[in-house]
């Protein structure tokens, strides 16, 4: 018996294991049918997702964690039962910036801390002079992208609370708004920033692989009850995206799934743009290139499987990245959200993860999902 | 007139945005204004202060409006999503007719529910007449098509035009197929042997 389920999804390159699942038959081998609705916010996602119009959602870790919290603007548990990436987001300058930066240093920023540590001078220099902060873009309120120039401003000593604003910029308006100086800098995926960098708007300063090694970007977002109601169908839906998973993971079948990805109903850009972000390997300015293999992973690592300690690392940085005080039943509500146990029924898993850290964080506290008031404690500290 | 709430519209497809406007001031409400052009949203928002805001799905911009939820320093008052979360069945249906709208906290219910409604009703017109003139365009270009390929068979077999109309039904007919199908196969198949 052939089972349907509506998945929502936003054209990002992230958005492979779903598109995969379709596209390479795995869900039709697992008897499943999957119909993909592509969207324009990730408002709409989540919107549609808790009111019954989708089945299932593409959806950033951090909004199905608030989502479920009641923090922001919609208060519907949710369930997390799967994975779908780590890293592929960088940190892009605006082009003035950029150049500031170089002047400081005598040359151009080569790794996060120097480029922060350059940074914190021009924003220091700026605020003697009394000009107004820098804005950074990001895509979300709760977002990794959010979190990620957190964690690259603190490196400089940066204060994100006080020394820079956040505004939410959607991605495709990321260049036009850098372009007019809305925004100074912005955390975004790609396209974005290579297209920051053609056009001579930008040039990227940080990947996101360089600030965390696993945190969760997007994940598979489910509705509690959909879990509860249709559990066959979700299984098959897991299996289906750990095979998706498997085969987007091996570089030999990255021009397969870049011009997969290119056609016009997903993504609609060039294969070639698609394929730069799958092996890693991005002009970061007007002359150099740089290449990262975590640039963008999709299984290893323990990233498809949903460990609760990163649901809880992502309720602190919420909390921490809108000043709120800890409360040890959200952080357990937060846990609640990602489901291993479904995981494992679906996928036949009884392996516990091997990561001590399942973060990876290259820079600033230990995080230790025990002591979340540690961790957000040294956050503050900066 | 204390008490007309300002609605915003935010859409940047200008037909849309007149459609909702006029449905709005025709059922009084004379407080209504436009944006179209969203660059520092929040900041021309917070000028603005409307009391309802309204904004078509498709746009992107419905992510930047999220922020209100959190930057009490850009807008003044809280805002809250239409309507209540529990009354799911009115936000299915305006998600559905592709809008969304957002209300200052205080307004009262059945006034924005009114105004929900008009919006919705509008929204589902346009997207009617667009579907309608995307109908004609198709059968215009249809028709098209169909005299070029009765064109191809008049000269190709010496036929008259009725003579080549009812050969091309014919075997429309016999092969289970749309009269469509049938001459844009004529006119592909011609362009092919040129």
């Amino acid at each position: 018996m052939t089972s349907s389920i509506r998945v929502g999804f936003i054209p990002l390159i992230d958005a492979a294991i779903p598109i995969a699942a379709r596209e390479c038959g795995f869900a039709e081998r697992e008897g499943l049918q999957i119909e993909l609705v592509r969207e324009t916010s990730w408002a709409n996602i989540r919107d549609k997702l808790i009111h019954g119009l989708f089945d299932a959602s593409h959806m950033l870790a951090p909004l199905a964690v608030a989502t479920s919290l009641g923090i922001g603007n919609a208060k519907v548990p949710l369930s997390v039962p799967f994975g779908l990436n780590a890293n592929g987001n960088c940190i892009t300058l605006a082009a003035r910036l950029y150049r500031a930066l170089e002047e400081v240093l005598g040359h151009a920023p080569r790794d996060p801390r120097q480029s922060a540590q350059a940074l914190k001078r021009v924003i220091d220099r700026r605020k003697a002079n009394g000009d107004p902060p820098i804005t950074f873009g990001v895509v979300f309120p709760f977002s990794v992208h959010a979190i990620i120039v957190r964690h690259w401003l603190r490196l400089g000593g940066i204060d994100p609370h006080n020394d820079v604003q956040f505004q939410v910029v959607p991605p495709p308006f990321m260049v036009a708004r850098l372009s007019e100086g809305e925004i100074e800098g912005c955390c975004v995926g790609e396209p974005w920033n290579s297209r920051a960098v053609e056009s001579g708007v930008g040039s990227i300063v940080v990947f996101g692989s360089e600030i965390s090694r696993c945190a969760p970007d997007k994940v598979l977002a489910l509705r509690n009850e959909t879990v509860v109601e249709n559990p066959e169908s979700i299984h098959r839906l897991l299996r289906t995206y750990q095979l998706a998973a498997r085969w987007c993971q091996d570089s030999s079948n990255h021009a397969n799934l870049a011009n997969m990805l290119a056609q016009p109903e997903y993504l609609n850009v060039a294969p070639k743009t698609v394929l730069n972000a799958l092996s890693g390997s991005l002009a970061v300015n007007r002359t150099e290139a740089r290449s990262a293999s975590d640039f963008l992973v999709f299984q290893g690592d323990g990233i498809n499987w949903p460990d609760p300690r990163k649901a809880r690392w992502l309720y602190a940085e919420i909390a921490s990245g809108l000043r709120r005080p800890l409360d040890e039943g959200q952080a357990q509500a937060a846990a609640a959200v990602f489901r291993p146990d479904v995981f494992d029924a679906a996928t036949g898993n009884n392996a516990l993860p091997e990561a001590q850290d399942p973060i990876g964080l290259h820079f600033g506290p230990a995080f230790d999902a025990s002591d979340l008031k540690a961790y957000v404690d040294a956050l503050a500290r900066g | 007139m204390m008490d007309q709430p300002s609605i915003l519209i935010i859409d940047e497809n200008h037909a849309r945005a007149a459609i909702i406007q006029d449905g709005l001031r025709e059922a009084g409400h004379a407080n209504v204004r436009w944006l179209s052009e969203t660059g520092n949203l929040l900041k021309q928002i917070a000028k603005i202060d409307p009391d309802v805001i309204v904004i078509d799905l498709e746009s992107p911009n419905r992510d930047v409006l999220e922020q209100m939820f959190q930057v009490s320093r850009l807008v003044k008052r809280p805002v809250a999503m239409f309507v209540d979360q529990s009354d799911s069945a009115s936000i299915r249906e305006a998600m559905m007719a592709g809008v969304s709208a957002y209300v200052v906290d205080g307004l009262r219910k059945d006034r924005v529910k009114h105004i929900l409604d008009m919006c919705v009703q509008r929204f589902d017109v346009f997207s009617r007449l667009t579907e309608e003139l995307h109908e004609a365009k198709t059968a215009l270009a249809d028709r098209k098509v169909i005299e070029r390929a009765k064109g191809i068979l008049m000269e190709a077999k010496s036929l008259n035009e009725q003579e080549a109309y009812v050969l091309m039904r014919k075997t429309a007919m016999d092969q289970k197929r749309r009269l469509i199908e049938v001459a844009r196969a004529i006119v592909l198949a011609e362009s092919m042997l040129k």
